[in-house]
């Protein structure tokens, strides 16, 4: 975008620069904040829906889809509440410190292939290592909040989120080994091509594992039925008990960035990121380098295969909340320590071992080599090195 | 001494914990009401849980000894306000016992017909708000939404959604309006099919069983000691229905219907409708149980409210008139208990001859059952408390009165 | 305008991170609340993980966020765990400590300068910033190969790499992992006290005893009511 600035449009580069990070992180608040509305008014309709009601038809028009504005309007009014024996700092600070752990990892998600906030040769590791950082909001949450149910919630957070962090890393080294790489935008492009390239259909282990990916995942973001940190039958409203207003909306904002998140990375790692079921551009034969107008929108093509994807995943984690019960403490540690863990660690070596000895993938008659995708998108006719490009992308920070 | 201290149960940690003292209650989500339950508490395990009760307390029974028999139904309905009908029908019969009155075989059928549609209420609330308290929301509204079919074959007939006061003593205030026996018939009919999808949500979902299997486990000896009654005693594996083994003014009601009491025999559950299989990991007197007794009153409830209606059209002849607001009942006194879907509900009144009752006493149900959850909640997790309070189905309009 | 041109955004980025380390390491030693202390932590550990962002070594910074910060997750619980009871207890230090505690420091911080000030190539600016070390040779070089070596030419073929002290590492964590276990896990004595509450309780006895058994706890009920099976 930068480049398109300073030799189109003719802005001076320190300009150009700047704009182009101002709008990556413009562009990456709205999708939390942004998205998070959307989700909000998704998850009541589609909670509605499956509870045999309507949900909001109201607020702006037919399907009620100004909701969660009015909503955001009403919590934004109401008072900021805060216990008398709570540690003033440590409360206030908490919901920001959930929502920039939640807010950072999106810097590293690709959306299309140069559309990424910072492109990392560690994607994968940042974004977990990140995400994992959402949890500190909610233990001081719960321990400033001065309540013995949000020190319930923080303490089975904490818990719940360092046990599945273990199953959850195994699951994704699975993608990153198959790739070679630990580049978010290496791994999605390796997957290109027709469906049978995703990883997810790669072998039978990758399959059983991205099934274990998806609990991990809804654990580690705290939805049903894992979200004992909140589990209102039991404990009020959790870690969030104390809360009011905009406080209390920021850890929703953050949940549900998060929970998009991990569907986006599931996308990436298992479904082929940005790479649609059938390689549409590439049957029309729009590759890189056919032009910027080409280019710019395949991208976009990409863009929108990823977020139906995510959306998708996130649709997939309402559907479990509304129709499952909560599991108990002691259950969802069992789950993580008995199955998940044991049966990542089993997939991840089987899936090693079929990549020694089927280096092709699973049917080699069916699914093209994976590589010689990779050369046609990543150095086509007239394309320019991944390196070259790599190293244009890098720069939100010059 | 020594075998003592070889005793596996004592273990002891190098790292010394405190125990934390939790209010669950009286505001919160999971209690069902005004319950405060006081927990002990050492990490996520409970070691006592201690209930209090008394925040719903109105003196419903003093208020009966200044009022005439006739005039007390609509506190009756204030007690188990789930279930009012059932309520309604244990004050008139218990006066009506002393009265020595018989209500006219149409009244009788159309007595059974009300009370058995309002135990499937009753149930619908306590299934779907035990979902609620083991996380799920959506069978809460399922449950919700028939049991506002019920609530609307209610207002038809007697023109309240909540506290009826339709039953009363000496028959009922009004007979059904024209049409209302096919609606009825309509909803079973439209009802029976959706007991499957409570099952499939709950009663065999894997959560579920994980949640309540093996969870809150009753003897029978235990259930019986604290005087437990209604699902949670039949859910222990006693076999005791008050509509078979009541008292004859009680069980005459029920003369020739035919109903297989919930409870497990031999090993089994009754088999005359197709239930799910007991899960493998259930023992008799879990929370599992309980709920799947319920369950199946529900299903028996249907059997009977179809007979009903047939025995109760059948009947040619007046509904009869109840008796005057300020009957004058004879000298005496007159205990009588009867199978309200929550336990056992009894009314006990003394007379000295004059219309307005000496001494007016109710047996709640939900108090004895909630008297052993704190025998039932020892050593388990903070999660397991919803699920067992949950179990037991206490209404606090009845515990309190 | 503000000439944003002129200005070195790398420097103010750096500048930024450095302070916010230096600045919340302060406020770690001089917070009397062991919750804030962790708080404090976390943001210092991160903002060294942002200078490593800075330089590059993205491999690095995400191992600082994963390792350090994540790891002082576990610090935090134990604070709220240890002050959970009495909130917000406050950690006075003594006067005296604090001069011991200055001097030490001063002293590990004029090592550290002297050491660092004593290497000519880290006195100036390093040339480029796009050293960009990838994480696939260091996890070659930790399995055992110097791929980043061999493609140099340096002489002897390919070097061996770090693959024994890692193994040492790891071997070295899994005692440690062990004996945390070990030291963690829920002991049998016999203790006066223990005979003495087993003497005083009959059935569900202790607290402790709940707490230990668990799940089996709940049991005890359908243990008393064999019958009902």
């Amino acid at each position: 975008m930068a480049e398109f600035l300073i030799n189109s449009v003719g802005f001076p580069e320190w300009l150009a620069w700047t704009v182009t990070a101002v709008v990556a992180a413009v562009l990456i608040l709205n999708v939390i904040a942004g998205g998070a509305l959307v989700f909000i008014w998704a998850e009541r309709k589609i909670a509605a829906r499956i509870q045999d009601r309507l949900g909001p038809t109201r607020t702006g028009g037919r399907f009620g889809w100004l909701q969660s504005l009015a909503d955001g309007i009403k919590l934004i009014a109401k008072e900021d509440l805060m216990p008398e024996g709570a540690d003033g700092m440590l409360f206030r600070l908490a919901p920001y410190v959930s929502f920039c752990a939640s807010f950072c990892a999106f810097i590293a998600l690709p959306f299309a292939f140069d559309f990424v906030g910072q492109r990392l040769n560690v994607g994968v590791f940042f974004v977990v290592a990140v995400l994992g950082l959402e949890v500190f909001g909610v233990i001081l949450a719960g321990y400033a909040s001065a309540s013995k149910w949000s020190l319930f919630g923080a303490m089975r957070e904490a818990a719940q989120v360092v046990s599945y962090e273990v199953p959850l890393g195994m699951c994704v080294v699975v993608p990153v080994m198959l790739a070679g790489s630990m580049d978010l935008v290496t791994i999605a492009e390796k997957q290109a091509g027709w469906v049978t390239n995703w990883y997810l259909f790669h072998d039978p282990f990758t399959f059983v594992i991205f099934w274990v990916y998806v609990t991990c995942a809804v654990a580690s973001v705290n939805r049903a039925p894992f979200d004992l940190a909140e589990a209102e039958s039991e404990l009020v409203a959790g870690f969030h008990t104390e809360y009011s207003g905009l406080r209390w909306s920021y850890f929703f904002m953050a949940e549900y960035g998060s929970m998009f998140l991990v569907s986006a990375l599931a996308a990436v790692l298992f479904m082929g990121g940005w790479n649609g079921p059938i390689p549409v551009a590439r049957l029309v034969g729009l590759s890189e380098g056919t032009g910027d107008t080409a280019n710019y929108f395949v991208r976009l093509l990409g863009m929108a295969n990823l977020l139906g994807k995510a959306t998708l995943g996130v649709l997939v984690m309402m559907w479990v909340r509304w129709t499952l019960p909560r599991l108990r403490i002691d259950q969802v540690m069992t789950t993580c320590l008995k199955y998940c863990t044991p049966i990542a660690a089993a997939m991840f070596a089987g899936a090693m071992l079929w990549q020694l000895m089927l280096p092709g993938g699973v049917a080699p008659g069916l699914s093209r080599p994976a590589g010689e995708i990779r050369e046609g998108w990543l150095e086509g006719p007239g394309g320019r090195s991944a390196a070259a490009r790599s190293s244009a992308v890098a720069g939100v920070l010059p | 001494m020594s075998h003592v201290a070889d005793d596996p149960r004592i273990i002891e940690f190098d790292v010394r914990t405190d125990e934390m003292l939790v209010n669950m209650g009286p505001q919160h989500p999971s209690t069902h009401g005004v319950l405060r339950l006081v927990l002990r508490t050492d990490g996520e395990v409970v070691s006592e849980v201690e209930p209090h009760i008394g925040y719903l307390h109105r003196c419903a029974e003093k208020i009966g000894e200044n009022l005439t028999a006739r005039q007390w139904i609509p506190y009756t309905d204030r007690m188990d306000y789930l279930a009012a009908m059932n309520m309604n029908l244990g004050w008139a019969l218990a006066v009506e016992k002393l009265m020595k009155y018989q209500v006219s075989e149409k009244a009788r059928h159309l007595r059974v017909l009300i009370a058995e549609l309002g135990r499937i209420a009753s149930h619908l609330v306590g299934m779907g708000a035990y979902g609620l308290d083991l996380g799920t929301f959506s069978p809460f509204l399922y449950a919700f939404r028939e049991r506002e079919k019920i609530l609307d074959l209610f207002e038809e007939a007697c023109g309240a959604r909540l506290t009826y006061s339709y039953i009363t003593v000496g028959g009922l205030t009004a007979d059904l309006p024209p049409g209302w026996l096919g609606r009825c018939e309509a909803f079973l009919d439209q009802f029976e099919p959706i007991i499957k999808e409570y099952h499939a949500l709950l009663t065999t979902n894997a959560i579920f069983v994980k949640r309540t299997a093996n969870i809150g486990v009753m003897s029978r000896d235990l259930a019986i000691e604290y005087g437990c009654s209604g699902p949670v005693l039949r859910g222990s594996g006693v076999d005791q229905d008050m509509r078979r083994d009541g008292e004859a003014i009680y069980t005459a009601m029920y003369d020739g219907y035919a109903f297989e009491v919930a409870v497990m025999k031999d090993g089994h559950y009754p088999r005359d409708h197709e239930y799910p299989p007991v899960p493998a990991d259930a023992v008799l007197g879990d929370c599992w149980h309980r709920f799947f007794v319920r369950m199946l009153e529900v299903v028996q409830s249907m059997d009977l409210v179809r007979q009903s209606i047939d025995r109760y059209s059948a009947c040619k002849g007046p509904l009869g008139e109840p008796l005057k607001l300020a009957e004058k009942i004879p000298a005496g006194d007159a205990y009588l208990e009867t199978e309200a879907p929550k336990g056992q509900m009894g009314f006990y009144l003394v007379s000295d001859g004059s219309a307005i009752p000496w001494r007016v006493r109710a047996r709640s149900s939900s108090f004895s059952n909630l008297a052993v959850a704190p025998e039932l909640c020892r050593g388990c997790l903070i999660a397991d408390v919803p699920a067992i309070v949950g179990s037991l189905d206490i209404v606090m309009g009845e515990i309190d009165r | 305008m503000i000439p944003l041109a002129a200005i070195d955004w790398h420097s103010v980025f750096f500048f930024l991170f450095a302070a916010l380390a230096c600045g919340c390491a302060v406020a770690v030693v001089a917070a009397e609340n062991v919750v804030r202390m962790a708080l404090y932590l976390v943001l210092s550990l991160g903002a060294t993980a942002g200078l490593f962002f800075l330089a590059g070594a993205e491999f690095v910074g995400a191992m600082q966020l994963m390792i350090y910060v994540g790891g002082t997750l576990v610090l935090l619980v134990f604070g709220v765990m240890l002050t959970a009871q009495a909130p917000f207890v406050s950690i006075k230090t003594a006067p005296g400590d604090r001069v011991l505690a200055g001097v030490i420091g001063a002293a590990l911080l004029a090592v550290l300068l002297q050491s660092a000030f004593s290497v000519p190539e880290w006195r100036k600016p390093a040339a480029g910033r796009d050293g960009e070390p990838a994480a696939t040779p260091l996890g070659m070089a930790l399995l055992g190969t110097r791929v980043d070596e061999a493609s140099a030419g340096a002489p002897g073929g390919v070097r061996s790499g770090y693959l024994l002290p890692f193994e040492i590492v790891s071997v070295h964590l899994l005692v440690v992992l062990v004996g945390a276990a070990y030291l963690a896990r829920a002991k049998r004595r016999r203790t006066p006290r223990a005979i003495e509450v087993a003497a005083s309780m009959e059935p569900p006895a202790t607290v402790a005893a709940h707490a230990a058994v668990g799940r089996e706890g709940s049991r005890g009920g359908s243990v008393l009511a064999g019958g009902a099976r």
